[in-house]
């Protein structure tokens, strides 16, 4: 078979792609194993060639990775399609400022800016880790050599040839899809980007992926210490400097974690902030591990306690990273998820990379577990570590917990491989499943915040300190028991479990409160702990308020019970109809769908709400404005964003469900045009017409578009507008429309009136423009000359000839340079009914030739022309002619099966309390943080 | 014994009693059958294949929290299925469905549905550039 020449394909960047793919996996294994004899030699930091060797293969490395990133990024930007990534991820009308989003869309992205971060922070490492470096960078550069195999695209030289080491990012489409198009030699002319979904292109989409991602990356550094530190088996000096990597990983993923959360709710319709996804499960767990982990390490580096607790978390913690990786990417959670990718051939890479470090990990602890030091004296039960170990434990416990249920899809396929007739285990209901160990978990964490923060590490002078550790504590249980009274007064909490998660949650706070103030007076180095706890414990509160007090106000119990027999719970009946300009009562609110307008693609629906107290007397207004996204041809809607009104204490969530068939894509509208059963009725002025359910009179006749949607600019040549009066046969309503007709230059506009009351459209038929434009040959002129100011008589009119206008308009006439142009002003009152109208009819030389524009002045039937200027006696030709407007047998198309077109269907929410969810988990970070950067200083000065 | 290990031997036995009870909630996915011979009213998943050719209907102006439609389950049984919520957008696209819900009056009738799209990974189709 002949070879394609392609034609317009841009191969470089593949080529060089290859290179840098190759270069950057070489130069891993290289770093790997320069580091690896570096520390083995044992000599010194400063002249120890394997040392050298090791940084430089690791900066070659990840020059080779950000260079090929740079790469794809160009071949994305210049939309070269040729390039699967390109075509994929991209399209000629997604702007710059998605460019980043597109890139980490897909997996070889996020790989490469997983990837990325590890290159960081190595170099980071390089800079500052002091005698640290080498096992610790030797750790990295294998996780790097892991990593970079997923980028390989390396197809095995055996079985059956589809079995290959990762996905090569910058391979061509035509490499990877084989289609009858690529037999055309100039495919590329015909192909265009797939883009990047809607859903993503967004902000949040911009930021949330890369902090994630550098909050999984550097979890691997407390990981890398951990090895480091049981290979030299130096037991003391790793606590240090990992500290401040665990709290910048707690910092850096707990932000990003916070992010989606923040994405999920008020960009996406998920109708809440956390829904216990195994997505979301799975950045979590790693997360909480490592705040475990920076916990036993304080006692570690206190008390000399804990050291294994936190070898122990910081291997799982990077463990856990790469176990969620491998859940999100490998398929497996498809039927759990909402927001899994689908399998892409990596699971069995995935899973010895796993494997590889677990065992390296909890191998060489175990291996070493004897040596480890541990402190012969117990904790004393009056001492800080002693309840801070227990927290640990606490928030181990709950983790398993987290991990066991979303591992579920996991056992099943395990299970399934020896026993193929085995019945998948589900979740049932995940958010009662996890809430129901979950908030023991908690109630034992904020009890156990409050209780060690009030202890002194080694209970040191327990006899003196005894009466005021019972003091504070048993102070704050009591305002504490007294708050958690009154808030039951604005939540409405029923079951007792929460009602003490609510307790321990405010014990939590006041104890942390008083800490801050009290002990350490407010000093803002020694307060990140206590900042971070004062956060978890509002955060808790936050969670307690929205769980219980989430309600679908959405929901008209009146109208909507009894709809379904055997349903007791109306609560979940979430969605509720508004009809444009017809107050709904909803629970506790009255709302109004005032109308809709549009932004470019975007939608937006104003709908007024009015809060009512019980005896329905309006409390405050506010309108809400949540929108739908048409794609770029408006021929269907890809994606509908809630507007959400943030009062301090309540949040009031909106969205769009659903709107009338007709308005969410082109093809059901099309599908219920098609429906519409249109007869043509024909009516007289003043008559009455009789359809199948209602009857009709037509009232007037305007010349002139009175329709809203009409655009005011524009002038019509020719227009009619029929005033019609709906009279329902069962019901008193009356109803008016004004569907109209006109002619601008060669374009027929019809304005169809919908009456969405009567599911009754009228529109007027094609063939009154033809009445209304009659061919010029059927009018008989009679010409007139006169001066300016004379009258002359015409039928039952009189005409003016008031001036001349020496800047005349006409719909027909397009003014140019050189043009001598005139028009008549003529003021026409009719003798009959007195009426007064005034019509100017142009006159135009152009290059020497005379010719002229008609006007009509359609109320008296009267067509005019101006066709000479006498130069001698300056008098002037007119031309008039009488075509008066048929004011019977006008036909109107009349269909009386319309579906409503006026209505839309809203989802809405009242989430309580929403706040101190958010602003709990600001004050977690920013204690987190603050311990950071104390820390960080501390080095420093 | 130290205490420490006292005190973790009890969150252990706690951490047990609460994955117990974790368990026992857990379920299987039902057929559509089996889900119907159920006396309890406790909510069950289904799995399925959404069947494109038979009717769906969605008339929020009758009630905006009742979409019908019909699906194929892993038994090869094909039901009708109600969704006591909207109809999702780009619904008609999907292929596989998790419900989750319960037998009223003979109709399988779905508080929850997981709906899995096929994704831009796996189709072969080339966007072809349309002329306009």
């Amino acid at each position: 078979m002949n070879e394609i020449q392609y034609i317009g394909e841009t191969l470089w960047p593949r080529h060089l792609g290859q290179l840098l793919i190759v270069t950057g996996f070489v130069t891993a294994i290289g770093a790997a194993l320069a580091y690896f004899f570096s520390e083995k030699s044992k000599e010194g930091l400063t002249n120890n060639p394997w040392l050298k060797t090791g940084n430089w293969a690791f900066t070659v490395h990840g020059v080779s990775i950000i260079g090929l990133m740079a790469l794809i990024f160009y071949v994305m930007l210049n939309k070269m399609y040729e390039y699967a990534y390109a075509f994929n991820h991209v399209s000629d009308d997604l702007p710059f400022k998605y460019m980043f989003s597109a890139f980490w869309e897909g997996q070889e992205g996020s790989f490469l800016l997983w990837m990325f971060w590890h290159i960081i922070l190595g170099w980071v490492l390089i800079w500052k880790a002091g005698h640290w470096r080498a096992p610790v960078m030797m750790v990295l550069a294998l996780i790097q050599v892991f990593l970079t195999s997923m980028i390989l695209g390396f197809y095995l030289p055996f079985g059956d040839g589809s079995s290959k080491i990762g996905i090569n990012p910058i391979i061509l489409l035509r490499e990877v899809q084989d289609a009858p198009i690529f037999a055309n030699a100039e495919y590329l002319e015909l192909i265009t980007g797939s883009g990047l979904n809607i859903l993503l292109q967004n902000y949040w989409m911009t930021i949330h992926p890369p902090t994630t991602f550098l909050g999984f990356a550097s979890a691997a550094i407390p990981f890398c210490f951990v090895v480091a530190a049981l290979w030299r088996q130096d037991y003391k000096g790793w606590l240090k400097p990992t500290l401040k990597w665990a709290l910048f990983s707690g910092f850096t993923l707990g932000t990003g974690i916070l992010m989606g959360s923040a994405w999920a709710y008020e960009a996406l319709t998920f109708g809440g902030y956390w829904a216990w996804d195994p997505v979301e499960n799975m950045s979590l767990v790693p997360w909480l591990i490592i705040i475990a982990g920076i916990h036993t390490n304080l006692i570690a580096k206190s008390t000399g306690h804990s050291i294994r607790a936190t070898m122990i978390f910081y291997l799982l913690a990077f463990c856990l990273v790469v176990y969620s990786t491998y859940l999100v990417r490998s398929g497996i959670l498809e039927d759990t998820s909402v927001h899994a990718f689908t399998e892409m051939g990596l699971e069995n890479q995935l899973v010895i990379f796993i494997l590889f470090f677990l065992f390296l990990g909890l191998g060489l602890f175990f291996k070493r577990y004897n040596s480890i030091p541990t402190v012969q004296k117990e904790e004393d039960w009056n001492s800080r570590e002693f309840w801070m170990f227990i927290g640990a434990m606490v928030i181990a416990i709950g983790s398993t917990l987290i991990t066991y249920s979303t591992s579920l899809p996991v056992f099943n396929a395990i299970i399934q491989t020896f026993d193929p007739l085995y019945a998948s285990k589900v979740i049932e209901d995940p958010i009662s499943h996890y809430n129901q160990h979950q908030l023991w978990v908690a109630v034992l964490m904020s009890i156990l915040t409050g209780i060690s923060i009030a202890m002194r590490y080694r209970g040191t002078n327990w006899q003196n300190y005894k009466p005021k550790f019972w003091g504070i504590t048993l102070f704050a249980a009591a305002i504490a028991a007294v708050i958690t009274w009154l808030l039951l007064f604005w939540l409405n909490i029923v079951a007792w479990q929460y009602v003490l998660l609510l307790f321990a949650a405010v014990f939590a706070f006041m104890i942390n409160l008083d800490y801050l103030i009290l002990r350490i007076k407010g000093n803002i180095k020694a307060s990140g702990s206590a900042i971070a706890h004062l956060g978890f414990a509002m955060m808790i509160f936050g969670i307690i308020a929205t769980g219980v007090n989430k309600t679908y106000i959405s929901s008209n119990v009146f109208a909507q019970s009894g709809l379904l027999e055997g349903m007791e719970d109306e609560d979940l009946l979430s969605n509720i109809v508004l009809i444009k300009g017809e107050p709904m009562f909803m629970r506790g609110y009255i709302a109004t769908y005032q109308g809709d307008h549009f932004d470019g693609i975007t939608r937006s629906f104003d709908i007024d709400f009015v809060k009512i107290d019980e005896d329905a007397n309006p409390i405050a207004e506010f309108t809400l404005s949540p929108n739908v996204q048409y794609d770029k041809r408006f021929s269907k809607i890809e994606a509908a964003n809630p507007d959400i009104r943030r009062r301090p204490l309540e949040d009031i969530f909106t969205r769009i469900s659903r709107l009338p068939a007709q308005q969410i894509d082109l093809e059901s509208a099309r599908e219920i045009e098609d429906s519409l059963r249109f007869e043509t009725y024909y009516m007289g002025l003043g008559d009455t017409t009789f359809t199948s359910k209602h009857f009709i009179v037509l009232d007037e006749i305007h010349h002139e578009i009175l329709h809203p949607e009409k655009d005011p600019a524009a002038k019509d040549d020719i227009a009619l507008t029929l005033q019609m009066r709906i009279h329902s046969l069962d019901s008193d309503t009356i109803y008016t429309a004004l569907p109209g007709i006109s002619l601008r230059g060669a374009f027929v506009f019809r304005y169809p009136e919908q009456i969405d009351p009567l599911n009754m459209r009228l529109q007027l038929s094609d063939t009154l423009i033809d009445d209304l434009f009659l061919a010029e040959t059927a009018l008989d002129f009679t010409t007139y000359e006169v001066a300016r100011g004379e009258t002359f008589e015409y039928n039952d009119f009189t005409i003016r000839f008031v001036d001349v206008n020496q800047e005349p308009w006409h719909p027909s006439y397009d003014p140019i340079d050189g043009d001598i142009a005139l028009s008549a002003i003529l003021e026409v009152t009719s003798k009959l009914t007195g009426s007064v109208e005034r019509t100017e009819p142009v006159y135009l030389i152009r290059d020497a030739i005379q010719t002229n524009f008609k006007t009509m002045v359609p109320e008296a039937g009267l067509h005019f022309r101006f066709t000479r200027i006498d130069p001698n006696s300056g008098k002037m030709t007119f031309l008039v002619a009488e075509q008066a407007m048929k004011t019977f047998d006008l036909p109107v198309e009349i269909a009386e099966n319309v579906p409503r077109s006026d209505f839309i269907v809203l989802e809405a929410i009242k989430f309580q309390g929403l706040n101190f969810f958010w602003l709990g988990s600001v004050f977690m970070m920013l204690g987190l943080l603050l311990s950071l950067i104390v820390r960080l200083r501390a080095k420093l000065g | 014994m130290k205490k420490i290990h006292i005190v973790a031997g009890l969150l252990l036995i706690g951490a047990v009693v609460l994955l117990i009870i974790s368990t026992s909630d857990l379920g299987t996915y039902y057929t559509f059958s089996e889900a119907e011979l159920l006396e309890d009213n406790r909510n069950v998943k289904v799995i399925g294949l959404l069947s494109k050719d038979k009717e769906m209907v969605y008339q929020p102006e009758i009630d905006p929290n009742r979409f019908s439609f019909y699906m194929k389950d892993e038994a090869g049984e094909e039901r009708q299925v109600i969704l006591l919520s909207e109809k999702p957008q780009d619904f008609e696209m999907s292929e596989q469905l998790v419900l989750t819900g319960r037998f009223i009056n003979g109709v399988f009738t779905a508080r929850e549905m997981l709906m899995k799209c096929p994704s831009k990974y796996q189709d072969d189709e080339i966007f072809v550039r349309s002329e306009i």
